[in-house]
């Protein structure tokens, strides 16, 4: 697989002023970015995860040629972000923020229209793209191709910041927050679509902080926190790395906890209960990867010893419980 | 590859969504100079009679020479606020890091951006007082009208340079309502455009010779009092327009790479 965005030991401070009288500004700097690297691939969505305030949107921006770094350096598609900024803007479509960024007054097919013209779309192709757009993004489906922007709901903006970053079908994508503030289906078609353009071939480079987004679509995440990056890797490498253990439930019917107690020779140490319900259950651990193995072997044993399973759950750990571990906090602080 | 002509064609194509969705700003761009001017002549009558104005200022017909006058403020003000107010609109509704997504240079989006409007407000503010020249002054007054616009956008061209460095500067103060805020009236008091500039304190009257608009409106006011005694002031006037035409986009010309890469580094995007 090739390299599509490389960003290496990126730093980035800003200068803030805050107000400490009538006319005085105290000076303050903030870091940012304090050494972030990491690499994207063609054909992966690759998740930059972190609270708010992590350092994501800077380096989506640094990386979209939006802003300077002060240090590290950076490629994407294969240009320098400061050198070659111009050939790295026609290789990438981005979003910054879903519920602004078009003109009030123009419908979406006519805001369309307008930034496909700043990306060098015109005439006939540029109407068949906006075309197109609109369609596989169904906005022309839900009436609201040929509406004003003011009249759109969130749903129909984050769509449509979509189709703007799709316009010139570039390579990379670079997508901040994109289903931030949207409602369960939006947000499913929008993360449905996303696996589908990864699937093509782009590189899709997403910064969130919804765990459960980037468990459920990213093929590999960096952890971002202070502005610094504290674990890459495959999410299940990443939750491998808190947890060497899987939790498994098995709910069975008329237990015998003699029979039951043999199951000690199978998984090692075994642990009963009942759930809310009245539900026995058994619970125990293995190492993950070998979770199939077991159950399959508990079942067997729970069938010749006449105990009915009706249920297994298998708990691994979440990207939630990696956050934390990795940070100390939870994702939304 | 992506050029200016993207840049000029995308931004004619958004000034006319606008005015075909927003009738009403269409329509009141052709009535607001008559308002004006109805206005400015309530005002003045009652402090004088029309002819002792004439008199003073120095003009044939106060009408239309008001009508005019009208025309090249607003045209100065739709110039400085077409490239300035452009980066101020744009930032405030989240389009400008859209804009500079653009794989071009970001001065070429500074200077391209603003121009279609700039020549387009002017060139319709002056077509509605078209019909006033025409009822005043036939075919002869339809020309006036014509050479005043083509006055006005000779006047945009140092300004052009101006308000690239202001939008820049915009970007980068991050307080751009009170930098527009102060710099176009300003720029309307010292250019003398509805009163004599000897009216002024010497200092401005010195600023003044710095500001594009104040050989804009001595230009038109030129062509509109038809004097030909003035016409060495004519060439005068528009001799000063191209000097600092000159003088503001080379600074702006120089400048502007710099102040790229301020406003990228600051992170003003």
């Amino acid at each position: 697989m090739s390299i599509a965005i490389e960003a290496d030991n990126l730093v980035k401070s800003y200068i803030t002023r805050l107000k400490s009288g009538f006319l005085r500004r105290k000076k303050r700097v903030l870091e940012a970015l304090k050494g972030v690297s990491f690499t994207v691939n063609y054909g992966e969505i690759f998740g930059l995860l972190g609270p708010n305030g992590a350092g994501k949107t800077t380096t989506i921006k640094i990386l979209a040629t939006l802003l300077l770094p002060d240090g590290g350096r950076a490629r994407v598609a294969g240009y320098d972000v400061v050198n070659e900024a111009e050939k790295v803007r026609d290789s990438i479509g981005v979003t910054l923020t879903v519920e602004k960024g078009f003109f009030w007054k123009l419908t979406g097919r006519e805001n369309l229209k307008y930034f496909g013209m700043l990306r060098g779309l015109s005439g006939s192709r540029l109407d068949e793209r906006v075309d197109y757009l609109l369609e596989m993004l169904e906005l022309k489906r839900l009436g609201a191709s040929d509406r004003f922007y003011e009249e759109y709901s969130l749903g129909m903006k984050a769509r449509l910041c979509l189709a703007r970053a799709l316009l010139t079908d570039p390579p990379i994508l670079m997508l901040d927050e994109p289903t931030l503030g949207l409602d369960p289906p939006s947000a499913r078609e929008i993360r449905n679509l996303l696996t589908s353009l990864a699937d093509e071939g782009k590189a899709v480079l997403v910064t969130t902080h919804n765990m459960f987004e980037a468990e459920l679509i990213c093929d590999r995440i960096a952890i971002i926190d202070d502005g610094r990056i504290i674990a890459t890797g495959r999410v299940e490498d990443l939750k491998r790395r808190v947890s060497n253990r899987i939790a498994v439930k098995i709910f069975v019917s008329n237990p015998n906890f003699g029979d039951l107690a043999r199951l000690e020779g199978i998984v090692g140490k075994v642990g009963f209960g009942v759930d809310d319900t009245g539900r026995a259950y058994i619970r125990f651990t293995c190492e993950p990867g070998s979770e199939d193995r077991v159950i399959a072997d508990i079942i067997k044993f729970l069938g010749e010893t006449n105990i009915r399973v009706f249920r297994v759950d298998v708990e691994e750990p979440t990207l939630e419980d990696v956050f934390i571990s990795l940070t100390g906090r939870t994702g939304e602080s | 590859m992506v050029n200016w002509t993207h840049i000029l064609r995308a931004q004619i194509f958004s000034i006319k969504c606008w005015y075909k969705n927003n009738r009403w700003m269409l329509i009141s761009t052709f009535v607001w100079p008559y308002l004006m001017v109805g206005t400015l002549f309530g005002v003045g009558l009652t402090l004088g009679s029309i002819d002792e104005y004439a008199r003073k200022v120095g003009v044939a017909n106060p009408a239309l020479y008001l009508l005019a006058s009208s025309v090249v403020a607003m045209s100065s003000i739709y110039i400085m606020y077409s490239i300035t107010g452009f980066i101020l609109q744009n930032r405030w509704i989240g389009t400008l890091p859209y804009i500079f997504l653009s794989p071009v240079k970001a001065h070429t989006i500074m200077i391209f951006s603003g121009l279609p409007d700039a020549v387009l407000s002017p060139a319709l503010t002056t077509t509605a007082i078209l019909p006033a020249a025409i009822y005043f002054e036939g075919v002869t007054g339809a020309w006036r009208i014509l050479i005043i616009l083509l006055i006005i956008i000779l006047g945009m061209l140092p300004l052009m340079g101006l308000s690239v460095i202001i939008a820049s500067l915009l970007l980068i103060l991050k307080e751009e309502s009170n930098v527009m805020g102060s710099i176009i009236p300003f720029m309307l008091l010292v250019s003398g455009v509805y009163y004599p500039l000897e009216v002024l304190p010497r200092i401005l009257q010195l600023i003044s010779r710095a500001v594009p608009t104040t050989y804009v409106i001595e230009a038109t006011k030129i062509v509109s009092t038809y004097l030909i005694p003035e016409a060495r002031l004519l060439m005068t006037a528009l001799y000063m327009i191209g000097l600092l035409t000159l003088g503001y986009n080379l600074m702006a010309a120089s400048a502007i790479a710099k102040l790229d890469r301020i406003i990228k580094y600051r992170g003003a995007l």
